[in-house]
């Protein structure tokens, strides 16, 4: 359990680390979705058991709702991760098509050269 | 009080921005050109109108419950509405609505207006969510609803300027989210709960260092004050800002610098009490110190018209944060002054943006060195930019002094005069900074190119002139403002009443 902490921290750092030192748009896309993966993978190991079941209950279950309490896995998670993965498909899709255009005006995709504003 | 207004609040707009683009073709098969305009206005004045027919219930003293579904709180979504979710969805319906009408005359030579609309009315939906809601990771969809069409609305143009800071914005604006998504992650693995009101009941024991407080409630703090003050933009997280503001459309420009101001103040304010109610308030006295002074030296080196105005946004913010900051150190004349200030610049920023648009508009420029001597050929516009620049600068009798004056008086009564006479100092140099813009814009040798340039559309005006009066009001009777702020003070205080109420209250 603690190794999917411990992947989902190093996610972060590494999504983290490109954003802040790389000097390609795409690279730093790449950076953003890694980042935001790692706090994915942070959030559904939060909510799983090992041996867990399904929360779904059924009539079988719904005799003896406190054994089901103690072995269903964490549904919430899974309903916020679904949520934010939703959103972060809509920002990746934004970053890349504001790629395209960058590309096109500047003919480079590298940050530090987008600096028509600062003149 | 209309039966589920306040999710009708956050329904309307979100609606009417997925019609807008049905309206836009059926506009255009039937030649009514204007259809998207009266459209999108006649939503927001709906809204304007729900959120109104919200506010005396709320000003009685209640905390508006709505629970989504029917599951009541902490299990289900809930809204929850106090004083201080009512102000800022007051001055979010009223400022959108100007802006609306505003954009009706700005955007009139663009095409596709009615995707301009509908992103501009999601983001309306964003900033309403992120103020009505009771629950924190409802509260982080509501954000990126906001950022994602903001960043949208920012590239809207897809000239280089505009690309280059919409990719801008969107990288750092991303991070903040991402920082938000992780406190909230981590949040609810130590608490086990994302109600607001719930987080702050079993929090309660850290607050008043009865426990010591452990190690992953401040990294949680710690990485959502980050991601908030990235949205506020602050000063080492503002560097987004100046180009997002100076490379949007106008329109956009005054919908951030107005509404969008106000959802990142919102929490701020709320941030020192619930959900986590540990001490910031040094944090946002710094913040808010280090903003204040380096936005307005920024601004005063600035030769471009809405660059010098986005830099006085990060300025003014400083304002604001430093006024939160002063109340949670005791002081509720700060605090209140905080709120109010956010109330007079949301107002007069968006006019001024207004008035930067409009003469872009008439005259193609934004540069101080190619504009001179329009105020013969604009009146009106030149009026309203004097009335909100000797606001901003907090002169008699305007609105901006009341504010201004009240966090100076936040300043002495937390046993802080040092930084009534910072706050003091900024003020003068706001004053120099205005002082600059004013005259080389509307006073002085007039071009030959600009001799013929007419005064802005009536539609863009209307708001303009609308929001003068706004200024004028508000300075001379101050109790108009004190009336709303003051419960909403109040309101974001009493974490106590707040939780009793939303987990109480069935």
């Amino acid at each position: 359990m603690s190794l999917n902490y411990t992947i989902a921290m190093l996610l972060i750092a590494l999504g983290f680390y490109c954003l802040l030192f790389k000097r390609n748009l795409i690279k730093l896309i790449i950076g953003l979705s890694v980042m935001t993966d790692g706090i994915h993978l942070f959030l559904i190991s939060m909510g799983y058991r090992t041996g867990g079941i399904a929360p779904i209950v059924t009539s079988e279950l719904s005799s003896n709702l406190s054994n089901f309490a103690s072995r269903a896995v964490d549904p919430l998670p899974q309903a916020l991760v679904l949520t934010s993965i939703v959103i972060n498909i809509c920002i990746l899709a934004l970053a890349l098509s504001l790629s395209i255009y960058a590309y096109r005006h500047y003919g480079t995709l590298d940050p530090y050269q987008l600096r028509r504003l600062r003149e | 009080m209309i039966p589920h207004a306040p999710i009708l609040a956050i329904v309307l707009p979100l609606f009417a921005a997925f019609l807008m683009p049905l309206v836009g073709l059926l506009s255009k098969r039937y030649n009514a050109a204007k259809a998207c305009d009266w459209f999108a206005i006649a939503a927001m004045i709906g809204t304007l109108l729900l959120v109104a027919d919200m506010a005396p219930s709320v000003w009685g003293g209640h905390i508006l419950i709505y629970k989504l579904g029917g599951w009541s709180p902490p299990w289900g979504i809930n809204l929850a509405i106090d004083g201080l979710s009512i102000q800022m969805a007051l001055m979010i319906a009223a400022l959108g609505t100007l802006v609306i009408i505003y954009s009706a005359g700005y955007m009139q030579r663009d095409t596709r207006k009615d995707l301009f609309y509908a992103l501009t009315l999601l983001a309306i939906t964003g900033m309403m969510g992120i103020v009505l809601t009771g629950d924190i990771f409802n509260f982080y969809v509501f954000l990126e609803i906001m950022s994602v069409s903001s960043y949208a609305l920012i590239a809207f143009r897809r000239d280089s300027n505009a690309i280059e800071a919409g990719i801008k914005y969107l990288f750092i604006g991303s991070l903040g989210t991402s920082l938000i998504l992780l406190s909230v992650a981590m949040l609810y693995s130590f608490v086990g709960s994302l109600n607001i009101a719930d987080l702050g009941a079993k929090l309660a024991t850290y607050r008043d260092g009865a426990q010591p407080v452990p190690a992953i409630l401040i990294a949680s703090l710690a990485l959502f004050v980050t991601g908030v003050m990235i949205k506020v933009a602050m000063v080492p997280f503002h560097t987004w800002l100046a180009d997002a503001f100076t490379a949007a459309p106008t329109a956009i420009s005054a919908l951030l610098a107005g509404p969008g101001a106000v959802v990142g103040i919102y929490w701020v304010a709320r941030l020192p009490y619930l959900p986590f109610g540990l001490p910031v308030g040094i944090i946002l006295i710094s913040l808010g110190l280090l903003s204040m002074v380096v936005g307005v030296l920024m601004a005063l080196t600035q030769r471009d018209f809405k660059r010098m105005l986005a830099y006085h946004v990060i300025s003014q913010k400083g304002y604001m944060v430093l006024g939160i900051g002063l109340g949670t150190l005791g002081s509720v004349l700060g605090a209140q002054g905080g709120l109010f200030h956010l109330l007079n610049h949301s107002t007069y920023k968006c006019m001024l943006f207004m008035c930067a648009g409009a003469v872009l508009f008439r005259t193609g420029s934004q540069k101080f060195d190619e504009l001179g001597g329009l105020g013969k050929n604009m009146p009106v516009t030149a009026l309203t930019f004097l009335i909100g620049a000797l606001a901003i600068s907090g002169i008699p009798p305007l609105n901006g002094f009341v504010s201004k004056y009240t966090i100076y008086l936040g300043g002495i009564e937390a046993g802080l005069p040092i930084v009534t006479a910072i706050a003091v100092l900024v003020s003068a140099l706001t004053f120099a900074s205005f002082f600059k813009a004013f005259s080389s814009v509307f006073l002085g040798q007039r071009s030959e190119r600009l001799r013929e340039t007419q005064e802005a559309p009536k539609l863009m005006l209307f708001p303009m002139l609308m929001m003068a009066v706004i200024c004028v009001a508000i300075g001379l009777l101050p109790a108009l403002g004190f009336n709303i702020v003051g419960p909403a003070q109040s309101a974001a205080e009493n974490s106590a009443g707040y939780i009793s109420q939303v987990i109480g209250g069935i």
